[in-house]
């Protein structure tokens, strides 16, 4: 045994198969990301309208799919959906049938849930007197929130956003337990066929870790060029008002 | 766009017609039945001790404030619970806030351009036009590429004064403009104002800057706990004040 605890042969020998595992891992974060800010933005507005039928109904939404663990949940949709007969002979069938499919629902539920919050605080966050300042001058309550409201929550909320990614990245390594071979599983079949347990764990964490500081660096930019109006290095947020939810 | 309700002859309406406006917040009244007329081109000033429902009364004109009761017209079009008539009354009025409420995210030129572009559909180089017309007219011309972070009290204030000007309304309602401002910015706001005030626009003023009411005021407006005590020509209205609470309030603030 060498003194360092990682094996180069095996981790030179390995590198295809983690790349390919990353691959996977990719694209079952961007997909749920997307699919689930398109669902967090009518559940948020459902989830601030003063009207008790439509927030209520949000509410609950979010608080069964935040409270739900993420790998009960992808258990529940990919083990638990499978018991329905109905659905198992309905049109379905094609997207929960496969672990893909499943593991992509569960994500993107849970990604709604975090998301629904995140935009409510940074939506929140924005002054009233900007909103006030808009209507004062005309502008239609569509207007104002795509070229005032939205703007400034995004400035506001971009930091919790950042880290609602960055935790969600990791958190797609409990996909390897629906039979899905992303980064985390390869790394795991190598450990469970040499038992080497160190090169495939320290190479995956290595992955996560250029991943998820690739989002970083990007999100250092987004920030940067969006604050570009700001004497401070982001835009202060008014006193008395939570930027995370 | 324009206003679709608009009366065709806007000569012969007044600027603004309250009459017995009620405004509540829980059981506390606001305004408690206010009736002023204002006449076009003519320039009103509102002073009054704070919580006596000035700033109130300005808010409810543009419906920043929707009013419970009595009767608000403004251009001849009745201010009612109606979106429409709502929007189209916002299209006549602007405002001028203490807090200036410039937006963070877009220059100066971009804050004058916004509303043009939105609500009237210009194009960029029609908005840019308008906006330096108006950033001119402010004396802000050179700023206009700045941030508001960028900018002083004074100069937000007046960017806020240009931004409303770019919707080109016939009544500019000020929401204490000055009070939120150092000093020795107070001087290029209201000298600002003064030259507004000579382009025969429509103004009404919550203020607390009598000299400004003196030299520019054709009426003050003198209000306590929710309704109007006293108004007259400024002349009459600094020299011979007839109510008690009038007399009071500026010997308060005059000094």
């Amino acid at each position: 045994m060498s003194a360092l605890p990682i094996d180069v042969a095996l981790a030179w020998e390995s590198l295809p198969a983690l790349f390919a595992g990353l691959r996977v891992t990719v694209f079952l974060t961007v997909l749920p990301l997307m699919i689930g800010l398109m669902l967090a933005f009518p559940i948020c507005f459902a989830r601030m309208s003063p009207r008790r039928v439509l927030s209520l109904p949000a509410e609950i939404f979010v608080v069964f799919f935040r409270g739900a663990p993420l790998l009960i949940l992808l258990y529940l949709v990919y083990y638990g959906l499978g018991q329905i007969e109905a659905l198992r002979e309905g049109p379905f069938w094609v997207l929960f049938g496969s672990p893909f499919g499943c593991a992509i629902v569960a994500l993107s539920l849970n990604h709604a849930a975090y998301m629904v919050e995140v935009l409510r605080g940074s939506l929140l966050a924005v002054p009233h007197g900007l909103v006030e300042a808009s209507e004062a001058l005309g502008i239609t309550r569509r207007n104002i929130f795509l070229w005032v409201r939205m703007p400034l929550a995004l400035r506001y909320g971009l930091k919790a956003y950042q880290n609602e990614v960055v935790s969600f990245v990791k958190g797609t390594a409990i996909v390897s337990v629906v039979t899905i071979t992303d980064l985390m599983a390869v790394a795991n079949a190598i450990f469970e066929q040499t038992y080497d347990p160190f090169t495939p764990i320290l190479c995956a964490a290595t992955f996560y870790w250029a991943f998820v500081n690739v989002l970083r660096i990007g999100f250092q930019f987004w920030g940067r060029w969006l604050n570009r109006h700001s004497a401070e290095d982001a835009v202060a947020a008014p006193a008395g008002r939570t930027v995370t939810p | 766009m324009s206003p679709r309700t608009l009366p065709a002859d806007l000569a012969a309406v007044p600027a603004i017609h309250l009459a017995g406006v009620v405004k509540r917040y829980g059981t506390h009244r606001a305004l408690a039945g206010v009736d002023l007329d204002v006449r076009r081109g003519e320039r009103v000033v509102i002073c009054g001790p704070s919580g006596s429902g000035k700033s109130t009364l300005i808010r409810c004109i543009n419906a920043l404030e929707r009013h419970d009761g009595g009767r608000i017209v403004v251009n001849g079009v009745e201010l009612t619970g109606d979106e429409g008539t709502v929007q189209d009354i916002r299209q006549e009025v602007g405002m001028v806030f203490q807090h200036f409420n410039l937006f963070p995210h877009l220059t100066a030129l971009e804050n004058c351009m916004l509303a043009p572009r939105l609500n009237r559909g210009l194009s960029k180089a029609q908005a840019v036009k308008l906006a330096m017309a108006h950033l001119e007219r402010v004396h802000l011309a050179d700023q206009a590429r700045k941030y508001p972070a960028r900018l002083s009290g004074g100069q937000q204030q007046r960017v806020a004064i240009a931004r409303a000007l770019c919707m080109e309304p016939r009544i500019l309602l000020f929401d204490e403009p000055t009070s939120a401002l150092d000093p020795e910015m107070v001087k290029e706001v209201l000298g600002v104002m003064e030259e507004l005030a000579a382009s025969g626009v429509t103004m009404v003023c919550v203020t607390h800057e009598m000299g400004f009411a003196r030299r520019v005021a054709d009426r003050c407006v003198f209000m306590d706990r929710g309704e109007i005590v006293e108004e007259g020509d400024a002349a009459r209205f600094f020299e011979a004040p007839e109510s008690e609470r009038l007399r009071h309030f500026l010997a308060q603030i005059l000094r």
